[in-house]
């Protein structure tokens, strides 16, 4: 490796870190709950209604993650049990939110046969979900096969990233 | 232990090589190589004239005719197309030369003349065989518009004389494509040309098919958000569907009502269930808590095979409408699915994943003998349909890298591409047309 690779590399290490350490920085979940400020004006209740907003969002996107499968499989792994406890945690703190869990598989095998097994991987997530308290009318499945891959690589690698769940709050 | 000796690992290298090429060369040329072994093998030998016209607007049409006639006999496979050779008439009086017929190793002969008859085309077909027996003698006509007809109407007679079946002229065949990009349905004709789009979701639409009366268009549509089956009356445009809660996949409708099979989950489980056209829940045909999908029913509707992972990995079962036990068909291979029921009642394609990852498309008889595989070599080879006289068979692949359509004689020889068309082209499902 060259020296001016090294140096690069080695520059942009730290700006590296501190955008990862900004993503994962957690807000005081305080400012998050659902308490309607007394607006003093419009103005007012716009900014701290959009700031909220982003904030949530914020949270919205860490603590919603996939969970992965196995091929053929729709059966909940020991990482997937851990991610589901973290997305529960989640709509336990948002209590007005529901989110729709997404069943997707890899593009191989037949179109058909794998919309049935995105939804098997979609009820298995809502299940594991209720079985940690979450309220399954919150919850919505949805399938949709193999038609909507993450990764659209044709390999292993690509593969193991699309046969998952994906969770959207609503 | 490592070597030093470069010529000896030079000359592994070279053995290798050696060993490789010819075995790659061979799996990419295997589908050309059985068609070459079979063509002229028990190919009818037709000489083909052509067509006589006697003024300028006249011989347009003749062009034209003489395309559709030539390709339209050449698609079904079943023949030797050879042009007519340059003493076919007798110079004296102009009538046919059969010994020149004969020369060229031709067993049939066909010509004829088109003509102007009150502004409209007229065509005239003869056909006999090598010793001057006529064997047919017809008229055709219609509005200049409908000339391809015209000419698939003269390749159908033909075909139905010297093999007892129409073929396939006539025919259209559903798909889905990807061309504009979202997965919409397209309907085309049976050798791929008039391509027409028939959805326009802007969403994901999947699986068409066909009633086989030509009356009903059923597929899967993701507009509201989920997969949905929608059912269209393809003459009257009116539409139906079925909203209910879950997956809603791969319709097929049942030969001699007009009722389709369909997987709902709104039950809990993946069912099959029959839905009639206006979109009610007619009654239920399996019950477990295992994945049953892709049904396919005997030409008869009496019975119906379906995938199933009760049993482990997807297998095709065959279940009886009126009760009973299915009963396991596939035995050989882990995953096989999309069974397609052959016209003639006989044998049900499938698609079959293998160990290395390949999809390749297999035929069987129903009682379960017969295994028979079609494709290989050539990557993934899924959801084959048959032709509705059982003549020829249409699948989707990706030997040449997208997923295109392709077709190929009801043995497995003789497979080509379809159509070209943008974006990339699968289930596609044959049928009549109305």
């Amino acid at each position: 490796m060259s020296n001016a690779t090294k140096v690069t590399r080695r520059a942009l290490f730290v700006p590296a870190l501190l955008l990862l350490g900004a993503c994962c920085s957690s807000k005081p979940i305080a400012r998050v709950s659902p308490q309607p400020a007394k607006p003093s004006s419009q103005q007012a209740t716009a900014a701290s209604a959009s700031e909220a907003a982003a904030s949530s969002s914020a949270i919205n996107a860490v603590n919603l993650g996939d969970i992965f499968f196995e091929f053929d499989r729709a059966n909940l792994t020991s990482e997937s049990e851990a991610q589901l406890k973290k997305n529960a945690d989640w709509m336990a703190v948002n209590k007005t939110r529901s989110i729709t869990i997404e069943g997707h598989c890899d593009e191989r095998g037949t179109a058909e046969y794998n919309m049935a097994l995105g939804e098997r991987r979609a009820e298995s997530a809502k299940s594991g979900m209720k079985s940690l308290g979450v309220d399954p009318a919150r919850m919505s499945t949805v399938s949709f096969g193999e038609e909507k891959p993450f990764d659209s690589g044709h390999n292993e690698e690509a593969w193991a990233k699309n046969r998952r769940d994906h969770f959207i709050a609503k | 232990m490592r070597s030093t000796r470069i010529s000896f690992t030079t000359l592994c290298i070279m053995l290798l090589v050696m060993l490789v090429m010819p075995l790659t060369l061979k799996a990419e040329e295997t589908g050309e190589y059985i068609a070459i072994r079979k063509e002229g093998a028990s190919r009818i030998a037709i000489v083909l004239d052509n067509l006589a016209a006697s003024e300028a607007m006249q011989a347009e049409w003749a062009r034209s005719l003489n395309a559709t006639i030539k390709g339209g006999l050449d698609f079904t496979g079943l023949f030797n197309l050879m042009p007519a050779p340059l003493n076919i008439r007798n110079a004296q009086d102009g009538t046919l030369n059969l010994a020149s017929i004969a020369s060229v190793g031709g067993d049939i002969y066909a010509g004829g003349s088109v003509t102007k008859k009150m502004g409209k085309p007229m065509l005239e077909m003869h056909v006999s065989d090598v010793s001057g027996k006529p064997l047919l003698d017809r008229t055709y006509s219609g509005e200049e518009t409908q000339l391809r007809d015209m000419g698939l109407r003269f390749c159908a007679d033909l075909v139905e004389l010297l093999t007892g079946k129409r073929s396939v002229f006539g025919s259209k065949i559903v798909f889905v494509s990807n061309r504009t990009g979202y997965k919409e349905v397209y309907m085309c004709d049976f050798d791929g040309n008039n391509v027409v789009q028939l959805t326009s979701s802007k969403s994901i639409s999947l699986t068409p098919s066909i009633s086989h009366d030509g009356t009903y268009l059923a597929w899967t549509d993701y507009t509201s958000g989920k997969p949905d089956l929608h059912i269209r009356n393809l003459a009257t445009g009116l539409k139906a569907s079925v909203g209910k809660q879950g997956v809603s996949i791969s319709p097929a409708w049942r030969p001699g009502t007009n009722t389709c099979a369909t997987t709902l989950s709104f039950e809990g489980g993946q069912n099959i269930y029959l839905i009639r056209a206006d979109g009610s829940v007619e009654r239920r045909l399996t019950s477990g808590g295992e994945i049953n999908v892709s049904p396919t029913f005997s030409p008869d509707g009496s019975k119906m095979a379906f995938v199933s992972t009760r049993q482990g990995g997807p297998q095709i079962f065959i279940q009886d409408l009126s009760g009973g036990q299915a009963r396991r068909l596939t035995y050989s291979g882990s995953y096989n699915t999309q069974p397609s029921w052959s016209p003639g009642g006989d044998k049900i394609l499938y698609s079959s994943m293998q160990k290395s990852g390949e999809i390749n498309i297999f035929t069987i008889s129903i009682d379960g003998s017969g295994l028979l595989q079609l494709t290989s070599g050539a990557k993934n080879n899924e959801y084959p349909s048959w032709s509705p006289d059982g003549s020829m068979i249409v699948f989707s692949s990706n030997r040449d890298g997208r997923r295109k359509l392709y077709v190929m004689n009801a043995d497995g020889t003789n497979q080509r591409p379809l159509l070209r068309m943008e974006g990339e082209q699968q289930q596609p499902s044959w049928s009549v047309s109305k």
